[in-house]
């Protein structure tokens, strides 16, 4: 039973096993045996027996994008970024449709490699007619987190036009943090009515958020509204200490805030 | 007759030896986790030992995350008061060192991997690389690695962002 919480739990931010069938349709029998080699490693991420799963499969095709992909998730994860990044770059070179805005996402989000992010994602946009999707753990649409990228970047500006751009696509629906990156984005520009209407906005969208409350008490504070802005910190420190905040079981997201960001800014209202 | 079949058999498994050997060399041996570290007396604090060496969990096998007391707030801190540089010029890249915390919180079995922003193998200067290994094996606060009442050793690592030997980022 622990083994098995091991396994478990070592065996995400992967894509979902593939299908099979489509070698078959192809009578390509070398490439099904390969396929069916890999489903089976990806069962045991992370292991010495996966890994040489993984080999068995790339001998016998070559070709499989999927199989270098998978190979590499263990080392990202490790932080053996240079292993990472010598797999992950062959399943591009590949499929640069299929694993393109994947590299770019693990880019920004393991190693804050913010350029070379940008540089995926917009490659990957060129490439395709249609929308570039969404990071692989599901709380960002790509051209957000592009939009991240330039914000690191020092190009706030540039971030917001993303960011307010993919707002207005047809038939989008915000994710979970993208009115909070637009508030925060918008209080650090200075644009104070701005950063009030979108971590409102948040607010109503996903309120169980200590960073939506501590952001906003910083537009109350530059606003000079005191009460509003201690009432908004007490909000973010109640919220955070049960746990109402941004987490990822891998690494710290953009715009996190932790405790003692809230205690400091109370501290204020004390004196 | 008999001659001639044992003779075959013989052939037979010559040749299927021959072939096991010849995929042994070309096949790649891993260990049996990736990443797993094993001591090393030419570098590691025989002082050090994981509670079961066969069982080191990975920090993110717990659910929270990455977990030192004082969060992550706590060790950004702590490298920005202690790691003291000056800029220099073409110390760019990342340096990640990795170890693992046992299940009483104690750190050990340290090992670096330095990169350049082309994900290539470099090597930073041997000050930049003695501070921050020296204040990364001071760290106290890591968090016991717990789930169902027992507790486990698991793998840290922490990577450092450098820029002209400034300090930019810590990651995870």
């Amino acid at each position: 039973m622990r083994y098995l919480f091991f396994f478990l739990s070592i065996s995400s931010y992967s894509h979902a096993q593939i299908n099979c069938n489509v070698y078959t349709l192809k009578n390509d029998s070398a490439c099904y045996k390969a396929c069916v080699e890999a489903n089976e490693a990806a069962e045991f991420q992370g292991t010495g027996y996966s890994q040489q799963k993984f080999d068995k499969a790339i001998a016998l095709c070559p070709t499989m994008a999927y199989a270098y992909f998978e190979k590499a998730v263990p080392y990202l994860k490790n932080g053996d970024f240079i292993t990472w990044k010598k797999l992950i770059d062959k399943a591009v070179e590949l499929d640069p449709m299929a694993h393109l805005g994947y590299r770019g996402w693990c880019r920004f989000q393991f190693v804050r490699d913010y350029q070379g992010a940008i540089s995926d994602l917009e490659k990957l946009d060129a490439l395709t007619r249609f929308d570039i999707g969404y990071s692989i753990n599901g709380d960002y649409h790509l051209q957000i987190a592009r939009a991240l990228c330039y914000k690191a970047l020092g190009e706030k500006t540039k971030a917001i036009e993303i960011i307010e751009t993919q707002l207005k696509q047809k038939d989008y629906s915000p994710m979970p943090f993208d009115y909070l990156h637009l508030g925060v984005l918008k209080l650090e520009t200075d644009d104070l009515k701005g950063a009030i209407e979108f971590l409102k906005k948040e607010i109503v969208l996903n309120d169980y958020l200590a960073e939506n409350h501590y952001y906003l008490g910083l537009t109350y504070k530059k606003l000079n509204q005191f009460d509003d802005f201690k009432r908004s910190m007490e909000q973010a420190k109640a919220f955070y200490l049960k746990g109402y905040k941004r987490t990822d079981g891998y690494t710290h997201p953009v715009d996190k805030i932790f405790l003692v960001d809230i205690e400091r800014e109370l501290a204020l209202t004390k004196k | 007759m008999t001659k001639h079949f044992l003779l075959a058999i013989i052939v037979i498994l010559i040749v299927y030896s021959c072939g096991q050997t010849q995929n042994k060399t070309h096949e790649v041996v891993y260990p049996r986790v990736v990443g797993e570290t094993k001591f090393d007396s030419t570098k590691d604090d025989p002082a050090f030992k994981p509670c079961n060496e066969l069982r080191v969990a990975q920090y993110y096998n717990f659910g929270n995350g990455f977990q030192y007391k004082g969060e992550k707030s706590e060790v950004n801190r702590i490298f920005n008061e202690n790691f003291k540089t000056t800029e220099k010029k073409g110390e760019t890249g990342y340096l990640t060192i990795r170890f693992i915390v046992n299940c009483n919180g104690h750190s050990g079995w340290f090992r670096i991997q330095e990169m350049d922003n082309d994900y290539k193998p470099k090597t930073f200067n041997k000050d930049i690389v003695d501070a921050l290994f020296k204040i990364t094996k001071g760290l106290d606060g890591w968090v016991i690695g717990e789930t169902e009442n027992e507790s486990f050793d698991y793998y840290q690592y922490l990577t450092f962002k450098i820029e002209n030997g400034i300090l930019i980022e810590i990651m995870p």
